[in-house]
């Protein structure tokens, strides 16, 4: 394998995120000084986006590089974009947020481009290896993310939970390897696998190992029952990377699914029975949406409540990918778009409440943000759009991802009752969305209400807001974007 | 020529300029005002230029949204929804012109007036819109700040009304957005393309099964809005808790968009199903024009008395269009507006006395007349024409609604197809007729016992309790006269909702005549098989 100025090209954003990463750990070490590696960081963040960007305009066919490890196609592309804004918009508010809450970790921002490069090599990857690499990166960096705020009371038992069950899911993922591996006469590369799964598909162990590989996936989504970590990791950790854990870490597991199953699972004749991973990911995807929509209903805390409302949106995503298996129309752009708004409508989410916390009180019971619309009605409006477009009301992002992901799921009268069945859910989470905004507008503050000044904050919360409401109201170039990359010619 | 994305678009503006401008209603309002004034007279120029020959939509407009999911900012007006149209308008205007608009929360107004001025974009936009998609986003648009206004300027138990509405309302709209989803997938499959045009959805004859799933799911979100018994309960808290504003205005407009729902969607998508189950929903409406009445007449608070008056009076509504006549629907459509202006101003009248006396329970008012003289004699102006008084607006709407059902049965022989079976439809029109006379029983006596009677109580003698204002007389004054002219002269009105009625009854009338003809539907004559897409390919595991 010799390695060109082509594949350079082709891995240049990665490169970059992850050099930067390397030099905002340098910087650290050598330099107490927390400015530079935070502006090293973001500074890298811009310059991956530019490349990327750069890349779109040349990538109108699939460009394979390193023996079918990796591929530079305009889905991963538009994934990069979205994951390096995460990025971005995450250390925005990471830096202020470390400041109020008094840890700083130079090695804080170096890890969320660790991270972020992780998740990119997930939704490059077309081979197990490098997936499962991609996986492991992000997984890695995100564990010390989370066990990063030492002073967290809950920190250390949400991390290690983290930890435990993500090491479980790794060895899903390395044992499903090995098993498809074996038994397709040693394919790793995802078009391998669907050149001889057909002739695979008889063998017990290979089935068994497309379900190991499905099981570390839904890990990393936090689809039910796969989900026991989320809601303590997503409590524990700072906020700033509960937002990136709900949006890029999201982002990245579904990108890498699309591409999987799309391509090295797409073989109509790999079944189990009659029906194949379809089936049990459609009742995947019901089980997650209504579990983790009745689940939050109980939630007090806005931490664990966003948590449980993001494993239903990990069922709604679900949703998506069972009807990219039936082959419908517009299933894997839908699937981007909804991804992209979700993101969005994340990060804006958490940087509301990283914003509300003070040192030592960290403000996320529901009822203390009683009476923030008085204060500051411009925040509560805000979280107000954001928390529409996460129940799918329109004018916003989120409304036209779900829309688009259920017209994909209801060409195939198969999946007709999932749409129905997701439809009846947003109406259960609009109960406790709601209740934000009950606390926020109706209810009068019990106490003092004095948040933090932070210019990096309300950046974050302008650009989410104009992003979730611009994905709402003009979705056409967004469409345009995520429908230029069909990864199968379905 | 108007054009009617402006219309839709300066309420927004309004709201916009309402947000930026300073706290306080010193600036806000006059904006608001402004607004809803810009507003009120772009609807009098679509009225100037409707063409009253014409049954289709007028003045259209057609932009692509997003053009490759067939998405499109489409709007036109029809004499269905012009009257609906002007009467939001004016509604919106009063409302935000009466001073007593918020209650007695005379805080943050500049919120109240901005959310006002939303609701009024997404009450046009849904009438306005004949693109599916479009309809369905103005729809939602309407929820949010109702759900405001209650919540926020509400009473003692406004967050339980705010999220008993949101939880009432919401329900019957996704079920809609999944019958739209559906449907949607199924004009693609039928005609090979993705559209959410009104006129194309309307030409599609689907299966009957689906037919009438999707039927139920349309109609039971207008039911829930109308609302029909047994899905009413929300409305008598959320009337009851809403300021007087949002009181008017969901009484005078977002009630009416079940009605109007009905007519614009249910009938023409789903003409055999309509068929099959209108007795069913004809015998809801009158069971609920009799039990509102029934209720309304033994309450004690003023506002829950007009809100069951409220439920009783849109069963009427409901009742003509399900008898799917000509003279039945034109009736139902007056009724709409006969109902906005005497129902919108009882709310009105309700928010004043609240205002002055701070109760609404009729046991604490009495021989109010005395020093609210001019007060007093629009109330009964309005209190006549709830009670259908020949000579005003309301008499006008419900006699042609109860002669429509009285003759259904020779309407439906005359047009050559047999009726809907409503069993007796006089018995229906018998029914429904003595409601009518216990609407006045129980609007007569609450307006005895508020202004008539002695003079006993001393709160009701204070001298500090003043009749109308200046800005009080203009709102009244204006309501009163539009009851007068409708109830008068009520021909104007009846000849520009004339021909579009008369289209969709003909249409109605040939749809269902080919879908008794082919049950199955264009569909599968074309060769396509209805019930999968086009897009499945045979070798696709099929699951579930």
């Amino acid at each position: 394998m010799t390695v060109d100025t082509v594949q350079i090209a082709a891995l240049a954003p990665l490169l970059l995120i992850s050099g930067a990463g390397c030099l905002a750990l340098l910087l650290d070490t050598f330099k107490r000084a927390r400015g530079p590696a935070l502006w090293l960081a973001q500074l890298g963040c811009l310059a991956a986006f530019a490349l990327v960007a750069s890349q779109w305009m040349r990538a109108t066919s699939s460009q394979p590089i390193w023996a079918g490890m990796w591929v530079v196609d305009r889905m991963a592309l538009f994934l990069d974009g979205v994951l390096i804004g995460t990025a971005f918009l995450t250390l925005l508010v990471a830096a202020p947020f470390m400041r109020e809450h008094d840890f700083a970790h130079g090695e804080h921002h170096a890890l969320v481009l660790f991270a972020t490069a992780g998740m990119m090599t997930v939704v490059h990857a077309t081979h197990l290896l490098s997936l499962l690499i991609g996986i492991e990166t992000m997984s890695l960096a995100a564990y010390l993310l989370v066990a990063s705020w030492r002073r967290q009371p809950a920190g250390a038992e949400g991390a290690l939970k983290y930890l435990l069950l993500g090491a479980f899911a790794a060895g899903f993922l390395v044992y499903g390897t090995a098993l498809v591996y074996g038994t397709t006469g040693g394919e790793m590369s995802y078009a391998g696998i669907a050149a001889r799964a057909g002739q695979a598909a008889d063998n017990p162990l290979f089935i068994v190992g497309v379900y190991f590989l499905l099981t570390g996936m839904l890990f990393k989504i936090a689809a039910v029952p796969f989900h026991m970590w989320a809601p303590d990791a997503y409590e524990a950790a700072p906020t700033p990377v509960t937002g990136l854990m709900a949006a890029g870490i999201k982002v990245a597991a579904v990108g890498g699914l699309v591409r999987l199953l799309g391509t090295a699972f797409a073989n109509p004749g790999l079944a189990l029975g009659h029906a194949g991973w379809v089936r049990v990911l459609g009742g995947v995807a019901f089980v997650t949406m209504t579990w983790g929509n009745l689940a939050a209903l109980r939630q007090d805390n806005v931490k664990r409540m966003l948590a449980y409302s993001s494993i239903a949106h990990a069922g709604y995503l679900l949703i998506g990918l069972v009807a990219l298996g039936q082959r419908v129309d517009g299933a894997q752009p839908a699937l981007l778009v909804y991804l992209a708004a979700y993101a969005f409508t994340t990060l804006g989410v958490f940087a509301v409440v990283a914003w509300v916390g003070r040192r030592d009180d960290e403000r996320v019971l529901v009822h203390e943000w009683a009476g923030m619309a008085r204060t500051r009605p411009a925040v509560a409006l805000v979280m107000t759009v954001l928390l529409l477009s996460l129940a799918g009301v329109p004018p916003t992002g989120g409304f036209f991802g779900k829309f688009y992901v259920f017209r994909a799921a209801m060409q195939s009268p198969d999946l007709a009752w999932l749409v129905v069945a997701a439809v009846l859910n947003s109406l259960a989470s609009v109960y406790y969305y709601l209740r934000i905004v009950v606390a926020m507008y109706f209810s009068e503050s019990v106490r003092s209400w004095q948040p933090f000044r932070s210019a990096g904050i309300a950046i974050v919360l302008v650009v989410t807001v104009v992003v979730v409401l611009a994905l709402g109201l003009v979705p056409r170039p967004v469409v345009e974007l995520a429908a230029g990359g069909l990864i199968t010619g379905w | 020529m108007t054009d009617l994305r402006l219309t839709v678009l300066v309420p927004l503006l309004g709201a916009i300029l309402v947000m930026l401008a300073p706290r306080g209603e010193r600036t806000s309002r006059p904006i608001g005002i402004v607004a809803a004034l810009v507003s009120l007279g772009q609807s009098l120029l679509i009225l100037r230029d409707f063409d009253k020959s014409i049954g289709a939509f007028q003045m259209e407009v057609d932009q692509p949204w997003v053009a490759s999911l067939g998405i499109h900012l489409h709007l036109g007006v029809d004499g269905i929804s012009l009257w609906l149209v002007l009467l939001t308008t004016l509604m919106v205007f009063l409302t935000l012109l009466s001073p007593q608009a918020m209650g007695l929360h005379q805080t943050r107004s500049r919120g109240f007036i901005a959310a006002m001025l939303v609701l009024e974009a997404g009450m046009l936009g849904s009438f306005l819109a004949i693109d599916l998609f479009a309809f369905y986003v103005f729809w939602e648009l309407m929820l949010i700040p109702m759900y405001f206004i209650i919540g926020i300027w509400g009473g003692e138990r406004r967050l339980y009304a705010a999220i008993k509405f949101v939880i009432f309302t919401l329900a019957g709209s996704l079920l809609m957005l999944a019958a739209i989803l559906y449907l949607y997938a199924q004009v693609h499959a039928v005609t090979g393309q993705w559209t959410f045009d009104y006129a194309t959805w309307a030409s599609i004859t689907l299966p009957r099964g689906p037919e009438l799933l999707c039927f139920l799911a349309f109609t039971l979100a207008f039911m829930i809005k109308v609302p029909l018994v047994p899905l009413h309960t929300w409305l008598p808290d959320a009337h009851v808790e809403a300021p007087t504003g949002g009181s008017v205005i969901l009484a005078a407009v977002l009630l009416k968009f079940g009605a109007y729902g009905f007519l614009r969607f249910a009938l023409p998508f789903f003409p055999l199903a309509a068929q099959q189950t209108a007795p069913i929903i004809a015998w809801l409406a009158v069971a609920g024009i009799i039990f509102g009445a029934l209720m309304a007449w033994v309450q004690d608070d003023v506002k829950k008395l007009v809100a069951y008056s409220s439920v009783s009076h849109l069963g009427f509504v409901v009742l003509g269009i399900l008898v799917l006549s000509q003279k039945g629907i034109q009736g139902g459509i007056f009724q709409m507006l006969a109902h906005g202006i005497s129902t919108g101003g009882l709310f009105l009248a309700v928010g004043i006395l609240y205002d002055r006396r701070h109760t609404r329970q009729l046991s604490d008012f009495g021989g109010l007349w005395k020093p609210m003289p001019v007060f007093g004699a629009c109330f009964l102006v309005l209190v006549l024409a709830s009670a259908g008084l020949p000579g005003l607006c309301g008499f006008v709407g419900e006699f042609l609604v109860l002669s429509g059902t009285f003759t259904a049965g020779k309407d439906w022989q005359a047009s050559g197809l047999a009726a809907p079976m409503f069993g007796h439809p006089a018995l229906l029109a018998g029914l429904a007729a003595f409601a009518v006379i216990l609407a006045a029983v129980y609007l007569l006596t609450m307006f005895q016992r508020v202004m008539f009677g002695p003079l006993d109580k001393p709160e009701n003698r204070d001298p500090k309790l003043r009749d109308l204002g200046l800005r009080e007389r203009l709102v009244f004054g204006v309501l009163v006269l539009a009851a007068l002219v409708m109830g008068m002269a009520p021909q104007p009105i009846l000849d520009r909702t004339a021909a579009s009625v008369q289209a969709l009854t003909a249409n109605y009338r040939d749809r269902l005549a080919e879908a008794r003809a082919n049950p199955i539907g264009p569909a599968r004559r074309s060769g396509q098989r209805p019930r999968r897409p086009a897009s499945a390919q045979p070798g696709t595991a099929r699951p579930f």
